[in-house]
């Protein structure tokens, strides 16, 4: 059996590749001296790719927005009963999530790895769902999807991302509306189904204590496809310059305003190392601009304008990329306007070389610091390797980037037409 | 025979002026840390200035005077997580400071990264920035301010708070119906001059434990025992043990009303079971095969079966006793769920246990004490929960304990079950204000 080993002495870290006939790539990162171990398997499918065209199709299909999240939901359901109870049976507790880009299923156990790994392999490629079963489970999502309506930091969110975008679909909630999970229905979701779920348009992740040539002999003794298949052409529609509107508002049954901005960037297309360069970049300017130690950050918390659940980040993947920044806030207006005087400042006067050193050997040290999660490594390493990335290479990124880099990014990244404001008021 | 389960373990490095150093030595993780805790007993006069105190302490110490110099220092170790803050545990109060920093040998010049963690904590607890021998006004309004904010926002998140209600109202006697965060009105009254007696009083006589978790040297253990020893401890406080039992009691219907999409059910009981008992591993079975996960009774019976809830799950709180059940559900399906979830308190104590069930329900549990060991805070919170329950099991310990458990335990235990307080959140009727009833 041939498989890859890398090591990343720096960080500690070993990882070991392999590719089966079917295109689908498996990895371990061994965890020494762990009592978990975890696997996912997951599809390069997310709640964005609603529009598409099938291999061998010559017309692109349209789906109800939601729907890769119904189908997760819906995978568990077997044909001798739900999936749930065998890993019970095991011990091992079993999970899934749908994101804007990926659908992944996971279990972490401590004992029986071979058993719970043979199972999730099997059960992700043996859907069975029934006319009856979808009905049953548009009452389930339903409560979830309303248990998200009353949930401020959620709302705030997918506010932002409907002001900000006008067409791309990741301004749309992973789980879709009430309604749109209505027009949901067998047909469909087998559909779906076969386009995403080929092992070619899949991965395998474990993260433990274990043997890793173990576990690609079950990942190839598994996988039912033996050849790969062609790309899925996914219809991203072209998204307008600019911001859709550049404030919204709504009213939840909460103490204080709660807000989210960000700028849209226009970062598309690009994969790989240029991907997390520019991802990095943006993150460092964050925090020099509005982080913990900047001069913005006291003044604003000295002046109680915000508090400690005032927080930044940046979301970057080949079809989107924005920023992010909120917290709880009596003014939210107000920080934001004071956060573009300081980005029009930090531009005239330049960046500062010492916070920024800092920032990049903080930000090293986080990296590093997620090794200590088998959760963690793998929620990164699968978002990181459908966006083609390695996620060592962050290691790269740490050594390689430089301060004028980052100046520039700043200039691009930080326009006032890009930004957009969602506020979640007090009834 | 299974091979005796060993990982996390807790030594005990030192004891002295109420104060005890745990050390938990491993090497897997990429970090270290360091923890505090000081007890309190919960009680109306305290909470609130033992939920300031740590918010106002974070804001600067004498080598490090602001919020931004902490926030640098940080930076510079790597980027090291610094926090304080309080919780409950059954009717204690506790305050929580630590550090957790990239180990030495990650670090690519080889910063000393414990002894600049140690440096940095140890004076935000122990020389806060006073200004004329209390603490900053300035920083405490403006923490009071926060704190204020903090309280009113705990109805942000409708399942955390109407589970926290929930037992609010079940011990709305007894202490741990106090919230940990403490009272809006209590606070105009703290002055610093109070406030700084305050810290001197934790600082002197409250109970104290010190973690020392991931690689850390014993020249390390010893400067913590060193830095400590230094500092001026009196007699300390007796702390109270808050478990109580109550039989016989005659269910309340507590409503709530906001402007919510989605009800909130909370179920309340009395477990009647003491935390370190054997019995208690029964419990924990019990709730386990009741709403602890997938293979529960009401996950497969509110979710799967009836389809009524996105979650519904049960919960224990050890030290005082209480459980409760929390569904999210349609405003209109409040009775069948009702009648649903109490139909499979009955089977459990009718002895209507599959073997399915329970074996699925042993297993899962052992895998969720197995896998604590994976995480630093999360060793540190057992032996925390196992010294506040006089026990002294180490996780392979637990494990052991728990497969003795019998279906009988788990019958006798689901038999001491007392209903006590139903809470339910939810939207006000057409032309009704939001309000508590």
């Amino acid at each position: 059996m041939r498989f890859e080993k890398l090591r990343y002495d720096k960080a500690g870290e070993t990882l070991y590749g392999y590719e089966h006939s079917s295109g689908l790539k498996a990895f371990v990162i061994p965890r020494k001296g762990y009592s978990k171990r975890y696997a996912a398997f997951a599809a390069h499918y997310g709640s964005i790719d609603n529009e598409f065209i099938i291999p061998g199709d010559d017309k692109t299909t349209k789906v109800p927005d939601g729907i890769a999240h119904f189908l997760e939901h819906k995978l568990f359901e077997q044909e001798d009963g739900s999936v749930m109870n065998k890993f019970s049976a095991l011990g091992s507790s079993p999970n899934a999530y749908t994101s804007f880009n990926q659908t992944v299923y996971l279990f972490s156990c401590t004992d029986r790895f071979t058993e719970n790994l043979d199972l999730l392999l099997n059960y992700v490629q043996s859907p069975y769902i029934t006319e009856d079963s979808v009905e049953k489970e548009k009452g389930i999502i339903g409560q979830e999807i309303m248990m998200y309506q009353d949930n401020p930091g959620y709302r705030s969110f997918y506010n932002l991302l409907a002001a900000l975008y006008e067409k791309n679909p990741v301004r749309i909630d992973i789980a879709g509306t009430i309604d749109s999970i209505s027009r949901i229905d067998k047909d469909t979701l087998y559909k779906c189904y076969n386009t995403f779920y080929h092992p070619s348009n899949m991965a395998v992740l474990v993260v433990g204590d274990v043997e890793p040539e173990g576990v690609f002999e079950r990942v190839e003794a598994s996988i039912r496809q033996n050849d790969p298949r062609p790309e899925i052409e996914r219809i991203y529609p072209d998204e307008p310059a600019g911001v859709r509107t550049d404030y919204t508002e709504q009213k939840l049954a909460i103490s204080m305003p709660m807000f989210q901005m960000g700028y849209k960037d226009g970062f598309n297309g690009r994969d790989g190392l240029d991907l997390i360069m520019y991802e990095t970049a943006v993150k460092v300017l964050l925090e020099l601009i509005a982080g913990r130690s900047s001069d913005l950050y006291e003044s604003l918390y000295n002046e109680g304008l915000i508090n400690s659940s005032f927080d930044t980040d940046f979301m970057i993947q080949k079809s989107y990329a924005f920023s992010i920044l909120g917290g709880e806030s009596p003014d939210p207006v107000k920080v934001r306007d004071r956060f573009c005087w300081k980005v029009e400042e930090i531009k005239r006067k330049g960046l500062d070389q010492g916070a920024y050193d800092r920032l990049i050997r903080s930000m090293y040290g986080r990296f590093m610091r997620q090794f200590n999660s088998v959760e963690r490594i793998s929620r990164g390493f699968i978002s990181d390797y459908f966006k083609g990335v390695n996620m060592f290479d962050y290691l790269h990124v740490y050594d390689k980037i430089s301060f004028k880099y980052v100046s520039e990014i700043l200039n691009k990244h930080f326009n006032q037409v890009n930004l957009a404001m969602s506020v979640i008021k007090p009834v | 025979m299974e091979k005796e389960f060993n990982a996390g373990q807790a030594v005990k490095a030192d004891s002295f002026n109420g104060i005890d150093i745990y050390r938990i030595d491993t090497d897997k993780f990429k970090t270290s840390s360091i923890h505090i805790f000081f007890h309190d007993n919960l009680t109306r006069e305290n909470v609130t200035k033992n939920a300031l105190l740590p918010a106002v302490m974070r804001r600067g110490s004498k080598a490090y005077p602001s919020l931004k110099d902490i926030s640098m220092e940080l930076e510079n170790l790597y980027g090291a997580s610094f926090d304080c803050g309080v919780s409950k545990k059954g009717e204690r109060h506790l305050m929580h400071f630590y550090i957790e920093f990239l180990s030495k040998k990650y670090t690519p010049d080889g910063t000393d990264t414990f002894e600049a963690g140690l440096r940095l904590l140890s004076d935000i607890v122990t020389r806060p920035a006073f200004v004329n021998g209390v603490f900053n006004e300035e920083h405490m309004i403006s923490e009071k301010d926060k704190l204020r904010i903090l309280i009113e926002g705990r109805v942000n998140d409708k399942m955390s708070y109407s589970m926290e209600r929930c037992l609010e109202e079940v011990c709305r006697h007894e202490p741990y119906g106090i919230y940990d965060y403490g009272f809006v009105e209590d606070l105009a009254q703290i002055t610093a001059e109070e406030l700084t007696r305050h810290y001197v009083k934790m600082v002197e006589t409250f109970p104290m434990q010190v973690f020392l978790t991931g690689n850390i040297s014993d020249a390390e253990a010893d400067r913590v025992a060193e830095l400590l020893r230094g500092l001026t401890r009196k007699d300390t406080l007796a702390l109270r043990d808050g478990f109580t039992a109550k039989v016989n009691v005659e269910p309340r219907y507590v409503t709530e009303t906001m402007n919510v999409t989605q009800g909130k059910l909370c179920l309340g009981y009395r477990t009647n079971t003491p935390p370190g008992s054997q019995e208690y591993r029964a419990l924990m079975i019990y709730s386990g095969i009741l709403g602890g996960g997938t293979h529960s009774k009401l996950f497969q019976n509110v979710r799967e079966k009836a389809g009524l809830a996105y979650y519904s799950h049960a919960m224990l709180e050890k030290f005082k006793g209480l459980m409760v059940i929390s569904s999210g559900i349609d405003i209109k399906d409040k009775d069948r769920t009702m009648e649903i979830i109490e139909k499979q308190l009955d089977d459990i104590s009718n002895g209507n246990i599959s073997d399915r069930e329970m074996d699925a329900t042993l297993k899962s549990m052992e895998t969720g004490i197995k896998s604590l060991t994976d995480s630093q805070i999360h060793i540190v919170d057992f032996y925390l929960s196992q010294m506040m329950s006089g026990t002294s099991d180490s996780f392979g310990d637990v494990i052991k304990k728990i497969r003795q458990v019998k279906r009988e335990d788990v019958i006798r235990a689901a038999q001491k079950i007392t209903l006590d307080t139903v809470y339910f959140l939810t939207a006000p009727e057409d032309g009704q204000q939001a309000a508590v009833e």
